[in-house]
């Protein structure tokens, strides 16, 4: 915690709070000066995109090589594009009940981008419900490598389609016909910046406390090995004994 | 391909002994449109409302029936058996195919059934027949996927379906695009640009999901 505690990120978090403040309202919306809430919806959007390429990365490098770190990482990915996953949904919910007026719009960019969620939150269930953890490693690797299918339709082809742009609130092609001003596009930016940086921290830490749990186990191990007493690594069964005993 | 035939045969043989697959599949696909034509009785429905109800269906169907060929084995203790006669990739694929042959006898009796209780009209065979078909396709092969990964997991017929579930949404989408067009709404380019959608699917889902499976097993 105490690398969240450093005095330059909390410099940049409470510079980014005064530029995103500082800014002039959008008066193209209906309630221009909370239209800064697209400050932290994209960046949120934008980390969780990377996210979810990241955790199937590391599912690759993980199943390439059976090497447990890259278990560790890709499962600190998935947890952390969840969690972004997450708060761009809030956040998205947030922006529609005030400029569009109902908290749910049926909104076909905010079903797809339910059905990313969805697909995080499965991929999370599926190491939970395997309790091998080779197995939990291996499967939610191989889940996070598959699941990029539907995600790259999800969050790049769908909201593209002709008929869902004609249909949706939401704007798609923003950012590509630059849309934003340059004063949106710098708090945007700033806080992107400092999303990121609090990203890659809690990653590190993460990555850490993962690492450490593999080696405190193989510690734990090889007590248990030098004692004598060491666990087998076969469960064991009770078996039918008959009458008289079994000899 | 020797290995693939072998373990489709024996997949076939398994079915034709105890017709629990197939059979569960198509009773539960008749009950779902039966059910259905109930709770509609005397109405007619829109090409998008009966596209999207059919397409629906065929979810819950394939998430019902296909971890099954996977699930069984794991259950009867002779999962590792098969690995060790097998590839991992050939096994996968074999038991692949066989769900989409499974998929596809339970799509037609699906289609059937519901355009004959529903009264929809058809405007379109081709488009019909491409986007059921491609979309039993690209289900089996997804959901096959999910079904091997979920191997030795406690709550396993409940996961597979849970997971499998987000996985196959895009899928509908674009089922519903290409059957609603073939039911009589929307214009036919839509229609054919969501079959071609389903197609890549279903390739991208055939071409990784032996690779993937045989990655996760081999280790095992």
């Amino acid at each position: 915690m105490k690398r969240l505690a450093n005095p330059y990120l909390f410099g940049a978090v409470v510079v980014a709070t005064i530029v995103s403040f500082a800014l002039p309202d959008a008066d193209s919306f209906r309630v221009p000066s909370l239209a800064r809430i697209i400050f932290w919806h994209l960046p949120c959007a934008f980390l969780t995109t990377g996210l979810v390429f990241l955790a199937a990365w590391f599912g690759l490098r993980y199943l390439g090589s059976r090497d447990t770190r890259w278990d560790i990482r890709g499962a600190a990915a998935l947890e952390l594009g969840a969690l972004f996953g997450a708060l761009t949904m809030v956040t998205g919910i947030l922006f529609s009940k005030v400029q569009w007026g109902e908290w749910w719009q049926n909104d076909p960019r905010q079903t797809s981008f339910l059905m990313v969620l969805l697909i995080l939150a499965a991929g999370l269930s599926l190491r939970a419900g395997l309790s091998d953890e080779k197995k939990a490693a291996s499967a939610g690797a191989g889940y996070a490598l598959f699941s990029l299918i539907p995600n790259f339709f999800l969050m790049f082809v769908f909201p593209r389609l002709p008929q869902v742009r004609q249909r949706s609130f939401h704007p798609s092609e923003t950012i590509q016909t630059g849309g934003f001003d340059g004063a949106y596009w710098t708090g945007i930016l700033v806080v992107f910046a400092c999303l990121a940086w609090v990203t890659f921290i809690v990653y590190r830490l993460r990555v850490e406390a993962g690492e450490l749990t593999v080696r405190a186990e193989f510690a734990d191990g090889n007590r248990e090995a030098d004692r004598g007493s060491a666990a087998p690594d076969r469960m064991v069964r009770p078996v039918p004994v008959p009458p008289g005993g079994g000899d | 391909m020797k290995e693939v035939a072998a373990v489709f045969q024996k997949e076939w043989r398994a079915e034709v002994r105890s017709r629990h697959g197939l059979f569960t599949a198509g009773l539960f696909s008749v009950l779902a449109v039966v059910a259905m034509s109930f709770a509609g009785y005397g109405l007619r429905p829109s090409g998008s409302l009966a596209a999207g109800m059919l397409c629906v269906t065929l979810l819950f169907s394939a998430i019902l029936a296909l971890p099954r060929t996977f699930l069984i084995e794991d259950e009867q203790g002779t999962f590792d058996l098969l690995r060790l006669i097998g590839e991992p990739g050939p096994v996968f694929v074999g038991k692949t195919l066989y769900n989409i042959v499974q998929m596809l006898v339970t799509g037609a009796l699906l289609g059937t059934v519901f355009l004959a209780l529903s009264g929809v009209e058809v405007r379109s065979g081709p488009l019909l027949v491409a986007g059921l078909g491609l979309q039993c396709v690209a289900l089996a092969a997804a959901v096959s996927l999910c079904g091997a990964l979920v191997i030795g997991a406690s709550n396993r017929w409940v996961l597979a379906g849970a997971v499998a579930m987000p996985l196959l949404l895009p899928q509908v989408f674009l089922g519903v695009g290409a059957l609603r067009v073939a039911l009589g709404e929307g214009m036919s380019a839509g229609g054919w640009q969501s079959v071609a959608g389903l197609a890549g699917f279903a390739v991208a889902a055939l071409a990784s999901g032996p690779l993937i499976a045989s990655a996760v097993w081999r280790e095992e």
